[in-house]
């Protein structure tokens, strides 16, 4: 060991630390974590935005995560994709996915979907674990991948930009039995959105699933449909206009790659036709092509008292500091 | 069935965003408020917004005083538990946690089967996956980072790195953990932050790369009294370092920086070019201990000290090949010799010197970018007939991807268009910041884009046969 090499200024302490207490054949990664956790129990492994994480920790979580795996069907061997940014979470599924004697395949959490249907293809992972606002990127490439069957999400990185006149917001909360399945909900809804865009002047809006409705390989709307217990909650935003989006990165600080995949390439209304349709039009022609599609009634309506009470409750979340 | 409401707020506000639906879900899960009996049917809002708006996930941060100063006004998305609502077809790690127990005897492996696959792009096109095993990672840490670069377990240790590189991996997660350090985890790297959590941390070690080094340097002329004084040792990699900033670096952060050299296929690190008595600038230093480095001729030849040749790498860090990839893998690692492409000498004191890449592999900050891939997307592109790409440096001396491009005849395309194909395609690092058009491509005898040339260098057309073939 070269104890001498950094001592001149500022001595460390604990010598003996430098990883001597190991056994000295090489050994599986997982098994390295628990000689760890066996010398350093209780002392601090993971430091991340205030909060620490013991070596026990980082290990019952690792241990979590490796059992949960399993539960899933995954077993030693198989390949497990990690697109995630460094949240213990990372460290957390890297382990577990080692102690159960699974192989990792972290990628760059900048990957587009070419690129990600190449490594998930190639590896042949059969699970992904990623952060909640990329489920949408994975279930939109899901058929082209065969081997991969779970999508694991974690973490809340959402990020939404919206403009007076530019982006429209629309939610729709409905009992999940109005649709056949999520690909049928996911099918109907790209459908009326195809359907507005083309009544509003955009000819060749188009839909595959799961996600983004384009105009050539730009996005104009995005759909997200979220499940709990038996409604579904769709979220969707359709661009009128083109966004301002330099505005909004004065405040969001993030490096140019991520800014560059933060912002991906978008059209609007007003970019393809030259014309910007008011948020009524919008409206009138979005609830008759949804009522037609659905074949259900819609009437001018109001949130009830107990909505209005979570409406409220979720106000102050939301602009809690 | 009963109509569905339609809920139209033209002027709303980003919380309006976050909160119409959550609220009409949470009215129709029993039990949650039945503060009446009144009946809650489907529902659509449509709504917008009458100034703008962020809606932000819980991780996400924000400068909430620039935005009151923008006139922005900004919602937070609440972090969804267990039992919120999921995106359909997916599951929550916490949910798949939280029903598992913490109780788990790690599975005894093979330690020459791999424990990662790491995908890193070369000439030829899409991006392969590297496999490193147990031994190798593990090899790194007891043969290479205990004798270059010793942690210990009082060391602080800053994960600013992404995780997903070799860098980041080998030397910050898996090291930290062998040798039981305490890690302090940054999700989104600005210098601010990088700088925030170095103090809070009283962090001991930065592994990092030469932009970051770069960054901090320029944010401390700016705030001398904040400097934190609490690093042992920094590690940059990824790119060369220039002088100058080892030198502001270390003495305003009273630090030492050591430089390594390494690359996916050798888990990371395999040199390290030590600051002070035995530094050498412009080196990469010589081979760490466990890795045996030469310098081959073209016939796998060791050439003199101080001959050009490429380097050569052997030893437990070494990767067993590519992911499904024989041919390869053969062809790289040769009697356990891995060619690394890049090309470069040894001095009489064992030191090594990269001097240019045998492949036409571009770099930038850290990551490897295949001209191939880049061409091929732009050989999809409609209008075009050839394309090539090469690595030029930009003003601070860091490599940036240019296309040169011959359209079909008559078509139009203009930069801008090209710029915006690409980017619909590939990461935004692999994006070229500029495209040349011309009315040929340089080829060698075979047909083959001669991208030396476009770089601007002499080309002897036999050696590059040879040198490609």
């Amino acid at each position: 060991m070269a104890f001498g090499l950094f001592g001149k200024k500022k001595k460390v302490q604990g010598e003996n630390g430098s990883g001597e207490f190991h056994s000295d054949q090489p050994m599986a990664l997982g098994v390295m974590l628990e000689e760890t956790v066996r010398k350093h129990k209780k002392k601090e492994a993971l430091i991340y935005e205030g909060k620490t994480y013991s070596y026990q920790d980082v290990d019952q979580q690792a241990n979590r995560v490796a059992n949960g795996l399993k539960a899933l069907g995954i077993q030693p061997g198989d390949r497990v994709a990690i697109m995630l940014p460094n949240i213990p979470e990372f460290a957390f599924s890297f382990f577990g996915i080692q102690k159960l004697g699974a192989v990792a395949v972290p990628f760059n959490t900048l990957y587009k979907g070419r690129e990600i249907i190449h490594i998930l293809n190639d590896s042949q992972a059969r699970a992904v674990i990623t952060l909640t606002n990329s489920a949408n990127l994975f279930n939109e490439i899901k058929s082209d991948c065969p081997n991969f069957e779970h999508l694991i999400l974690t973490g809340q990185r959402t990020l939404v930009f919206l403009e007076p006149d530019g982006a429209v917001n629309v939610q729709i909360v409905c009992g999940s039995s109005t649709f056949e399945s999520g690909d049928d909900a996911f099918q109907k809804l790209g459908t009326v959105f195809v359907g507005v865009l083309n009544e509003l002047g955009v000819e060749d809006a188009w839909y595959k699933h799961q996600g983004a409705v384009r105009v050539g390989g730009k996005k104009i709307a995005n759909i997200i449909i979220n499940e709990i217990e038996n409604l579904y909650v769709i979220n969707a935003v359709c661009f009128l206009d083109t966004l301002h989006t330099d505005d909004f990165f004065k405040v969001i600080y993030v490096t140019p790659e991520l800014k560059d995949k933060a912002v991906e390439p978008m059209t609007s209304v007003h970019e393809v036709t030259g014309a910007l349709p008011s948020l009524e039009t919008f409206r009138d022609i979005f609830t008759r092509r949804l009522s037609e599609e659905l074949g259900i009634e819609i009437e001018p309506g109001h949130l009830k008292r107990d909505e209005k009470f979570g409406y409220e409750k979720n106000r102050a979340v939301a602009y809690k500091t | 069935m009963a109509p569905w409401r339609l809920i139209y707020n033209p002027k709303g506000d980003a919380a309006d965003v976050v909160s119409y639906g959550a609220a009409l879900a949470e009215g129709r899960i029993v039990g949650k408020y039945q503060l009446s009996n009144e009946e809650l049917s489907d529902a659509v809002v449509i709504q917008s917004v009458k100034r703008k708006s962020i809606v932000a996930g819980a991780d996400v941060s924000v400068d909430r005083k620039r935005a009151a100063q923008e006139n922005i006004d900004v919602a937070f998305a609440p972090r969804q538990g267990r039992r919120g609502a999921k995106p359909l077809g997916s599951v929550f790690l916490s949910e798949l946690m939280s029903n598992a127990s913490p109780r788990f005897d790690a599975e005894e492996r093979d330690v020459d089967e791999p424990a990662a696959l790491l995908y890193t792009s070369g000439t030829t096109g899409k991006p392969k996956g590297v496999m490193l095993t147990h031994r190798n990672f593990i090899s790194q840490c007891r043969d290479i980072c205990a004798h270059i670069f010793p942690l210990y377990s009082s060391d602080r240790v800053v994960l600013v790195l992404p995780l997903y590189h070799v860098y980041g991996l080998a030397n910050g997660l898996v090291a930290g953990i062998f040798f039981g350090c305490g890690l302090s985890m940054i999700p989104q790297y600005s210098p601010q932050t990088l700088l925030d959590s170095i103090r809070e941390a009283r962090a001991t070690c930065l592994i990092a790369v030469p932009i970051m080094y770069n960054h901090l340097v320029t944010l401390s002329r700016r705030k001398k009294a904040e400097i934190p004084q609490s690093l042992r040792v920094s590690v940059s990699g990824g790119a060369p370092l220039p002088a100058e900033t080892l030198k502001e670096f270390e003495r305003v952060f009273d630090t030492r920086i050591l430089e390594g050299y390494g690359l996916t296929e050798t888990t990371s690190a395999v040199s390290l070019n030590e600051s002070g008595e035995k530094y050498k600038p412009g080196s990469i230093g010589p081979a760490a201990p466990g890795v045996e480095m030469k310098v081959f001729d073209e016939s796998d030849r060791e050439v003199p000290d101080g001959n050009e040749g490429e380097i050569v790498i052997r030893g437990d860090v070494v990767t067993r090949g590519y992911w499904n990839l024989p041919e390869e893998t053969a062809a790289t690692i040769i009697d356990g010799w891995l060619h690394t492409g890049d090309l470069g000498y040894r001095d009489e004191d064992g030191y090594f010197f990269i001097t240019d890449r045998k492949k036409d592999l571009i770099i930038r900050g850290g990551y490897n970018i295949s001209p191939r891939e880049v061409e091929e997307v732009l050989y999809s592109h409609h209008d075009i007939e050839e394309a090539a790409v090469i690595g030029v440096p930009d003003k601070r001396g860091e490599e940036i991807v240019k296309a040169f491009v011959v359209l079909k005849e008559g078509e139009q395309a203009d930069e801008k268009s090209i710029l915006e194909f690409c980017n619909q395609h590939l990461t935004g690092f692999k994006v070229p910041r500029s495209v040349e058009f011309r009315d040929s491509l340089p080829k060698n005898a075979t047909g083959k884009v001669l991208h030396k040339e476009l770089r601007g260098e002499s080309s002897d057309e036999d050696r590059m046969i040879t040198r490609e073939g």
